[in-house]
């Protein structure tokens, strides 16, 4: 670290010094400059580098191809390199070729993904103009982390074995002797039981959640360790009618195509935050701001939109309105901050495990 | 006592130099006591413990040590034991698992060995098919054949519905998240397996034995018991042996399976209490480490068992094609248990999968979902990012790792049965371990190895191929092990005493009489390497996908039909290559017709 502070310091001695044709900047002092110039100095930095490499959780298909396609036509000098996994493994992919010195990727996402790397010391504070019009629940008070989007929880139930008058509206009704054994949820840590075991414990408070849980416990909620779109799929199919703990754009697209499936929130949503981050040795500094500012702006955000992802920037509502709070459907969202899904993570899984497993 | 002659034999030539003549005399004998065997045995050795060494450390530190956040090794700690031991203590899970690796072990290898038997042994008509089938089958994604088989057999799939008409019940009959389901599913998905190596161990059997107990009055099924049978017994305990381990340890189908019926096993139960931040992978660790005890016990009694290793001999210098059992009436109901065979392993999965993958959302099979028919789920997983470089990559890779480990694990083989080395069972051992790592310990220290070590093979297919080869070894041995052992040495003598070179007799001997239990194990590995992944998702780099992370991509959030379509497709592809490799195979002898 020191070494580091030092290293900088010399450079931006140098930096001082030298005539200012010569662009030999740290990376810190690329992320966080912030001058008039800054779009001028990041794009001719950028067109040296050529390229920025993305390690995202995003999925490719949807989403990633769409951003990428995006940000090469509005700076055609670049191109976005990208490897796709979970949140977990790019982390520790990352963290692997650190330690190998081996300084390959720019900008990390995903929903734990910033607050990891930044405790292992691996994340650049960077500075980028639309970070300003996001609310604070949405970005990073030290500045090393934005969102680029946003997912919210709710309940998915098949539209054929759930009468209308009989589904359940709030989390109260899911005790209901009605559906024991009827429903099913995912142990995934980042989108499944846990984060619903974390929300109830949060907002009912430590009694009275420990309490609910404790009914829950008795309705027998089947387990999977498949993924949260696995779970609608199989309520879908028939062989559960409830799922708890599924996103609800999933349930949206899957019932436009003409599934029986709709989707119920409890209030207060609980909803998780997708960060996007910069690497502390990026090896295409500029390159890669350009991509956080794109990512972040309102246009970046439009991309995200029309890709059915919702966009975490509060002017861009959703593509159908009614997935994000104040769209008609729910008022209110409970956003898990990472640094919290990350330091009470492990308490959630736990008590999931104590409660719902043993 | 043997080497004796030989090594005084060299003695003499090292000392006078000159003896041309004897040394043409002893040279064979010298090249067949000595020099190639010491060789190869250094070469197989050190490229095995280059393979195996450095992911065995890291599994042991592992489970010794915590890690920082970043995966550094902090401080030294036996509470990853005790935990286990404190897991193991509870009745249920600990139950649960041994009766359903012993379940699954012993019905996949009734299954799997009944028509490997029919197959290579019997005038069954459609022999053809048990080949196809197991080929076939073991080339469809392991999730996706999971899913095709919870859609078939779920609380409102179409097997419940039907039974439920006929037994006129209003709840399902069927309950597929609980025990017996895991063992069905998991025997099922190991029989083809079985059937490759058993088939190769049926098709070498010493035909004058059985005739033996034929001409002294025993019944069909009595030769069958006390002669073939018996004869199998290395071969047996490779299947046993693998399935019982690969079940106790696998992780899928319990999580998939059991999970939702509350059958716990104690994969499941590591993996709920390690979903924690940062990663923890020390009961992992400590769990792998305890079975080698478990497995190195048990090798070592399987070696004193074929240690007499002459009793399991049965391709000798006599003609060994064994005959065709005749039948009779029965064949024609044997046929049909062919079929039976294919239907459910291949055929109903397999359509469960396409019918998904041809609907917009999964419905249960009915006339009324036919009217949605399309085709978009194909045009997704045709569009999908790199597949074309995904699909080369997986199949340069399965061909890769096929054939290195055969390669590599034929001469280890030969070197155990063959050779009376010293030590030769830490080889054994040592290209048994792989098969206890779990992937993802491996794959980390695979890759920790590579970005520390200065060969520059990260982020390109060859630390994949390192990976796949370090994996897949085990499978390997179990098939070159048993294929050798019934390996009479008369044949390999006759060979150096008419002035073979040992890679002259390696080559004209020994290859063309192991060939089916090489050609299946080479298939087997091919198999398994196109669906690694536990290791793939770690050790690919942008520029080097392969399918199975993509298939793995699609299951973690793509819709069941996506998934199935680029399943469907992925299927195909192997099953081809699966076809053309049985034409090829059939020419050199895994199969006779």
């Amino acid at each position: 670290m020191r070494f580091q502070f030092l290293s900088a310091f010399v450079i931006a001695l140098w930096v001082c010094l030298a005539p200012p044709a010569s662009q030999a900047a740290s990376v810190e002092e690329i992320t966080l400059y912030n001058k008039p110039d800054r779009q001028k100095v990041l794009v001719e930095g950028a067109k040296k580098e050529g390229k920025v490499s993305w390690y995202t959780s995003l999925i490719v298909d949807q989403v990633v191809r769409p951003v990428k396609d995006a940000f090469e036509k509005e700076y055609p000098f670049l191109q976005v390199e990208y490897f796709r996994g979970n949140s977990e493994r790019l982390v520790q992919k990352m963290f692997a070729e650190y330690q190998g010195k081996r300084y390959e990727v720019d900008i990390v996402d995903g929903t734990v993904t910033a607050p990891m790397v930044k405790k292992g010391g691996y994340l650049q504070r960077f500075h980028s103009p639309s970070l300003s019009e996001y609310p604070a629940e949405l970005k990073d008070p030290q500045g090393f982390w934005g969102v680029s989007n946003v997912y919210f929880f709710s309940l998915g139930y098949n539209t054929r074995m759930v009468k209308a008058n009989e589904l359940p509206k709030t989390y109260e009704d899911l005790l209901n002797p009605r559906w024991k054994g009827q429903m099913m949820w995912s142990t995934s840590r980042g989108s499944g039981a846990p984060i619903f075991t974390g929300t109830i414990l949060n907002t009912m408070g430590p009694e009275a959640g420990k309490a609910y849980l404790q009914k829950l416990k008795a309705q027998n909620v089947a387990k999977t360790t498949a993924s949260n779109r696995q779970v609608l799929d199989l309520t879908i199919a028939g062989e559960y009618p409830l799922a708890l703990q599924i996103f609800n754009h999933h349930a949206y697209i899957s019932k436009t195509a003409g599934a029986p499936v709709d989707w119920m929130p409890h209030e207060p949503v609980t909803a998780t935050i997708q960060t996007i981050a910069l690497a502390k040795n990026s090896p295409h500094p500029h390159a890669a701001m350009l991509f956080i500012d794109f990512a972040i702006s309102e246009k970046g955000q439009r991309v995200f939109q029309q890709s059915n992802y919702l966009p975490s920037h509060p002017k861009v509502p959703a593509k159908q309105t009614d997935l994000k709070p104040g769209g008609g459907r729910f008022k209110r969202a409970f956003y898990i901050n990472p640094d919290d899904q990350y330091d009470k993570g492990n308490e959630w899984v736990d008590y999931f495990n104590n409660v719902f497993v043993k | 006592m043997a080497k004796q002659p030989s090594s005084r034999a060299y003695d003499y030539q090292l000392k006078s130099g000159a003896a041309g003549a004897l040394r043409s005399f002893f040279g064979p004998v010298i090249a067949l006591r000595f020099d190639a065997p010491t060789v190869v045995m250094l070469a197989v050795s050190l490229i095995t413990a280059y393979l195996v060494l450095p992911p065995l450390y890291s599994v042991i530190q592992t489970s010794l040590f915590t890690t920082k956040l970043t995966g550094e090794i902090d401080e030294f700690t036996f509470r990853y034991y005790q935990e286990l031991i404190r897991e193991l203590q509870v009745v249920g899970p600990f139950l649960n698992t041994i009766y359903f690796s012993a379940g699954s072990a012993l019905f996949a290898t009734l299954l799997g060995g009944s028509i490997a038997w029919l197959v290579t042994r019997t005038d069954t008509p459609l022999r053809g098919l048990g080949y196809f089938t197991a080929f076939a089958s073991f080339g469809t994604p392991f999730i996706l054949y999971t899913i095709g088989w919870l859609l078939l057999l779920g609380k409102a799939g179409p097997v419940n519905f039907w039974l439920k008409t006929v037994f006129d019940q209003p709840g399902p009959i069927i309950n597929i998240y609980s025990l017996w389901g895991m063992i069905f599913i998991e025997s099922l998905l190991w029989s083809p397996f079985v059937f490759l190596m058993l088939a190769a161990a049926f098709r070498s059997m010493d035909p004058s034995l059985e005739e033996a107990s034929a001409v002294c009055g025993a019944r069909v099924w009595q030769t069958m018991r006390r002669v073939s049978l018996r004869l199998m017994l290395p071969a047996f305990f490779s299947v046993v042996l693998l399935i019982f381990i690969r079940s106790f340890e696998s992780f899928e189908i319990p999580a998939l399976v059991g999970l939702p019926g509350d059958i716990r096993v104690l994969t499941t139960s590591i993996y709920l209490d390690a979903q924690k931040l940062p990663p923890r992978y020390g009961s992992a660790g400590a769990f792998s480490v305890l079975l080698m005890f478990v497995v190195a016990g048990t090798l070592y009694l399987y070696f004193r068992v074929t240690r007499e290793g002459d009793r399991f001999h049965t391709i000798t210098g006599k003609g060994y094609r064994p005959a065709l059992i005749h039948l009779g009436r029965w064949r024609y109901l044997a046929g049909v248990a062919l079929l039976v065979y294919a239907l459910v392993l291949l055929v109903l999965p397999f359509l469960i999968i396409l019918w998904a993958s041809l609907l917009p959302f999964y419905m249960q099979p009915s006339i009324e979902a036919l009217s949605r028919f399309t085709a978009k789920n194909y045009v997704t997983a045709i569009h999908f990012p790199k597949i074309t470089d995904s699909i080369k990559n997986s199949i340069l890779l399965g061909l890769g790792s096929a054939s290195a480990v055969m390669a590599l694990t034929l001469l280890a083989s030969w070197l155990l049965v063959r050779t009376k080395m010293r030590g030769r069972w830490l080889l054994d051992l040592m290209t048994t371990l792989p098969l206890l790592f779990p992937g993802i310990v491996m794959g980390l220290a695979i890759l920790r190895f590579y970005l520390f070590v200065p060969i520059p093979v990260y982020g390109t297919l060859w630390i994949l191929l390192i990976a796949f080869v370090t994996r897949y070894i085990p499978y390997g041995i179990r098939y070159t092990h048993s294929g050798l052992l019934q390996l009479h040495k008369e044949l390999e003598e006759a060979a150096y005493t008419a002035g073979a070179t040992w890679s002259n007799c390696m080559r004209r001997i020994v290859l063309p009489l192991v060939t089916p239990s090489f050609l299946g194990g080479w298939a087997f590995i091919f198999l398994l390497s196109a669906k690694e992944l536990s290791m793939s998702v770690l050790l690919v780099s942008p520029q080097t996908p392969v399918v199975s992370v993509a298939i793995f991509e699609l299951w973690e959030n793509a819709q069941v039909g996506e998934l199935a379509a680029f399943g469907v497709i992925w299927t195909v592809i192997l099953v081809s290559i699966a076809v053309i490799y049985y034409l090829f195979a059939r020419r050199y002898g895994v199969q006779q017709s």
